[in-house]
């Protein structure tokens, strides 16, 4: 890793010469209550300092929720093609977490078979990255999610009057080069940095205990009155799914024009928790009931991935707490699931 | 070609036999001769079928695997793509992606040993792939028993391959109805009846499984009176298998998928998989 600093007098020039280079998406306060990652012109419009988390989470950059997989031309001959986006794009002010996130995409989309919708628009991606005090909700601590290791090509951190900056690729470092004046970080950067991530360390108020839940979860699996409880109020309404920054389902269907030539296979996004996500044609239903359906998202979440990725997708971000409509708390149901254990 | 999982290989409907009022044998091959070579499958895997316009859905290949120049899909039209298949026309052209799934019948593993199929209803189609390929290589088996329940005496696939099957000494079948009509002189119940009638040795018999979702359950548990061994007993798992490349995540069993680790798992892994069947 490299290690720059930008001074704040600095900053604001190299953001708005990035502005007006490229296509750059950053966080924006919508209203009183939320921000969202979306297109910017402005510097003025750029709002790093969210106190929540943004409403959508920045993979619906990558990976949208609705695209165009393939398109089809019916006729003499069937003509079929890819349609594939081709803009340089950068994300800005994305923080550790949701960078962490970022980075299970990467590697659940590159598993076994590259996903080249998905790519198209990743490899044209540069994530600037920021560390930011966490909200609330967030129990990134918890699942080890809070420090980004890679997944960025910058990563600053706020300093007061500087930002110290991780150069996490040689576009990362090109970027700084032509746009800003930095300096080498030094010993006191370093010190700085180490006291803002003490602090920031010690600021998360959520926790979830994971120690043991691998063994714990399959334990309490099958105990249906635990999973009654927890899934009492859900309305299965899928929104946990739709603002999490890992959650990957989607659905597959065909879409023809009204001439019935040109045709288009679309992806949208899917949520397990919807009832109908496990019904087969015929009307079985393998996972007719909320709690069949909760329980899987966490097997999802804070299980499946711990084996074959080596980490669980579960980054902390707290979303899916804020989000539900019935107050159901991923966090405190980790923490139920020992409870329920060590009874 | 791009390099684009979700972009099919065109291939083309030669043939379309009815075999029954609901299910329909499709014959397809590719168009281009290059597909068409690349596409070698084990018996178990799936493919994943485009009718234009309709959708995309997940069907077992059904055809011998030694056959290279086309493969079979048999048809139930019960969802929105299989009520389309049942309109297509000989000729029609259709998009195919796969062959998918590495979970596939034991058919190297059962060499050597007694193979006994037991088949629910359409079950006995993705069986055939396996079936058919035992067949070919018969001497390398040994004893061969094929357990087939369906609805009704109409419902019965494949009847010309189970007379050819009956016509040998070397395959013993038996086949039951539920509701049989006045002609039907058969078995009459469902297949895990006739479960207890097997007298192959537990250690030395493969069983391969097929059928809809409530018949594993019962199926099992006759088995295992009979000391069958988990290892060695395998389930074709159905579920809605949306991308078929494991993206897209429906069909999650526990920790694994069906399209990618399946669609054919061990009893054993099927025990440590919760709520598989």
């Amino acid at each position: 890793m490299l290690y720059k600093v930008i001074k704040k007098v600095d900053y604001k020039e190299f953001v708005s010469k990035l502005i007006s280079d490229f296509e750059f998406i950053g966080p924006v306060k919508k209203d009183i209550a939320t921000h969202d990652f979306v297109r910017i012109n402005d510097f003025s419009k750029l709002d790093i300092n969210y106190k929540r988390t943004t409403i959508a989470p920045a993979k619906k950059i990558l990976f949208p929720s609705t695209e165009v997989l393939i398109q089809y031309e019916i006729g003499e001959d069937i003509k079929i093609s890819s349609v594939y986006e081709a803009k340089e794009k950068i994300l800005f002010g994305i923080d550790a977490c949701d960078v962490n996130g970022l980075s299970f995409l990467d590697r659940f989309f590159s598993e076994d078979l590259i996903d080249e919708p998905y790519f198209s628009r990743r490899r044209k991606l540069t994530v600037i990255g920021i560390d930011r005090m966490p909200s609330k909700t967030n129990f990134s601590l918890s699942m080890g999610k809070e420090y980004a290791k890679d997944g960025f090509d910058l990563f600053l951190t706020d300093l007061k009057d500087r930002y110290f900056v991780r150069v996490g690729s040689e576009k990362g470092n090109g970027l700084l080069s032509k746009y800003a004046i930095t300096s080498a970080a030094g010993d006191e950067d370093f010190k700085g940095y180490n006291k803002f991530m003490d602090t920031y360390r010690k600021s998360f108020k959520l926790k979830a205990d994971v120690a043991n839940l691998y063994d714990n979860f399959e334990q309490v699996y099958d105990d249906a009155q635990f999973w009654k409880k927890i899934a009492k109020d859900c309305y299965s309404c899928g929104s946990c799914c739709l603002v999490c920054p890992t959650c990957f389902c989607f659905n597959v269907k065909d879409d023809m024009e009204l001439n019935l030539k040109k045709g288009n296979k679309i992806r949208e996004w899917d949520s397990c928790m919807i009832p109908e996500y496990g019904l087969v044609a015929g009307s079985h239903n393998f996972r007719p009931t909320k709690e069949n359906r909760l329980k899987q998202r966490y097997r999802c979440k804070i299980k499946t991935f711990a084996d074959r990725f080596g980490s669980n997708s579960c980054v902390g971000c707290g979303r899916c707490i804020e989000a539900c409509l019935a107050k159901i708390n991923i966090a405190e149901d980790i923490n139920s699931v020992k409870k329920e254990v060590s009874v | 070609m791009e390099n684009n999982i979700y972009i099919p290989d065109l291939a083309r409907i030669t043939r379309i036999e009815t075999v029954t009022p609901l299910e329909k044998i499709f014959d397809i091959s590719f168009i281009e001769k290059e597909a068409q070579k690349k596409f070698n499958f084990m018996p178990g895997q799936f493919v994943e079928l485009t009718v234009f316009g309709v959708g995309e859905a997940p069907f077992s290949i059904t055809s011998n695997p030694n056959n290279k120049d086309k493969f079979q899909l048999c048809i139930r039209a019960v969802g929105s793509v299989s009520k389309a298949t049942h309109v297509l026309k000989e000729g029609a052209r259709v998009g195919i992606r796969g062959p998918f799934g590495k979970g596939t019948f034991p058919y190297k593993e059962a060499k050597g040993h007694n193979v006994l199929a037991i088949a629910g209803g359409l079950g006995l189609a993705p069986l055939m792939s396996f079936l058919t390929y035992v067949m070919d290589f018969r001497d390398q088996y040994k004893n061969l028993m094929i357990i087939y329940g369906a609805v009704n005496p109409t419902n019965i696939l494949y009847k010309n391959e189970i007379a050819y099957w009956n016509s040998r000494d070397d395959v013993s079948v038996c086949v039951t109805v539920d509701n049989p009509d006045d002609k039907w002189t058969g078995e009459i119940g469902v297949c895990t009846k006739l479960i207890p009638r097997v007298d192959f040795k537990p250690d030395d018999t493969y069983t391969i499984v097929c059928g809809p979702p409530v018949m594993y359950k019962y199926v099992v548990v006759e088995l295992e009176k009979k000391n069958f061994k988990e290892d060695k007993i395998f389930l074709s798992l159905e579920r809605r298998m949306e991308c078929g490349v494991g993206k897209c995540n429906h069909c999650h069993i526990g920790d694994k998928l069906a399209c990618v680790d399946g669609p054919v798992f061990s009893l054993w892994d099927v025990r440590n998989l919760k709520e598989a069947i």
